[in-house]
């Protein structure tokens, strides 16, 4: 069976503990511990280690969704779940203080992911905070990397389907550039 | 929104008291401090050779995962972590009743048993404290 590892990151309150619920077959390993810091998110909770989830894709293929803290204060579990990742989901809450500069900062923490795998850029609570739009995190990013192709939806990290999309696209992503690299169409 | 932990002057002042009983009690103790569960460092003992602010957030990641370990074997609630070093033992627990951990570093010229053993008598008094200051 093949598998993959993939990464859900972004700042604290983005949904990935909801996100990796939402796709997880079997119970997700939480680390929640109290949220001191409810001025920055206004949430009880908050991850302080990992999120650990799995699911399959057709038939022989095992997703295991791994979510790391949002605060720059829990980096060194980024570098520890990063070795193991060929891919990342970013998510990003769009009423957030300045998201467009979230996305790029993570961007730039996890861009080896991009390198070994893919990125898909997911902005929720786009319905709370209509701006900025998905086309000015297009703009964004093609001015700081334009070597990089990433797709980005909204999404709303509590809906399946929506997440299912989003999962599936870095797959496909993944393994496209994987045969492009195989074939030599693309540079490793 | 009451005050966080690491801001509110009781629960510090009470933290300073019970580090230092530890620092008294064990002469080989490097680092030792109080953590809110999220990773804030509340107090630490002054001087030592431990960056507090990064390792506050690794013993709140580590507590967090081994939380997560015991519930998912089911064996109850996780009471302390050990991690025995080549030059040392780093004791963590949970302060009881509270959001809190102390996290305690010991030098090699301790045993683990009377590092375990001060840490728990840290930790119950500190709880006490704190339930002193609600009564």
């Amino acid at each position: 069976m093949a598998e993959h590892v993939i990464l859900f990151a972004g700042p604290m309150g983005a949904g990935k503990t909801t996100a990796i619920q939402t796709l997880s077959e079997i119970d997700v390993v939480l680390t929640e511990a109290e949220n001191t810091e409810r001025d920055v998110a206004d949430k009880p909770t908050t991850t302080v280690a990992l999120d650990y989830g799995e699911i399959t894709l057709g038939d022989d293929e095992k997703v295991r969704l791994y979510g790391v803290p949002g605060q720059r204060r829990f980096d060194f579990m980024w570098e520890i779940l990063k070795e193991r990742a060929i891919g990342l989901v970013l998510l990003v809450n769009n009423d957030a203080p300045d998201p467009v500069a979230s996305v790029l900062e993570f961007l730039e923490e996890f861009g080896e992911l991009y390198d070994r795998g893919g990125v898909v850029i997911g902005i929720s609570r786009a319905d709370v905070s209509a701006t900025p739009t998905v086309a000015d995190y297009a703009d964004a990013i093609a001015v700081r990397r334009p070597d990089l192709v990433v797709p980005i939806f909204t999404i709303d990290a509590r809906n399946a389907s929506q997440m299912h999309m989003v999962l599936m696209t870095l797959i496909l992503n993944i393994e496209t550039r994987a045969a492009m690299k195989a074939s030599g169409h693309l540079s490793s | 929104m009451s005050t966080p932990a690491h801001k509110n002057p009781t629960i510090i002042a009470n933290g300073i008291a019970t580090l230092e009983e530890i620092n008294d009690l064990c002469r080989s103790l490097h680092y030792a401090a109080l953590l809110t569960d999220d990773g804030f460092e509340v107090v630490s003992l002054p001087g030592t050779r431990v960056q507090g602010s990064r390792m506050a957030s690794m013993a709140s990641s580590m507590q967090a995962l081994s939380d997560a370990v015991a519930r998912e074997v089911r064996i109850g609630s996780s009471e302390y972590i050990i991690i025995a070093a080549e030059k040392g033992y780093v004791i963590q627990l949970r302060i009881p009743g509270e959001t809190l951990v102390l996290s305690a570093m010991f030098g090699d010229s301790e045993t683990l048993g009377k590092a375990l053993s001060v840490s728990r008598l840290a930790s119950t008094k500190m709880a006490a404290l704190m339930s002193s200051a609600t009564a």
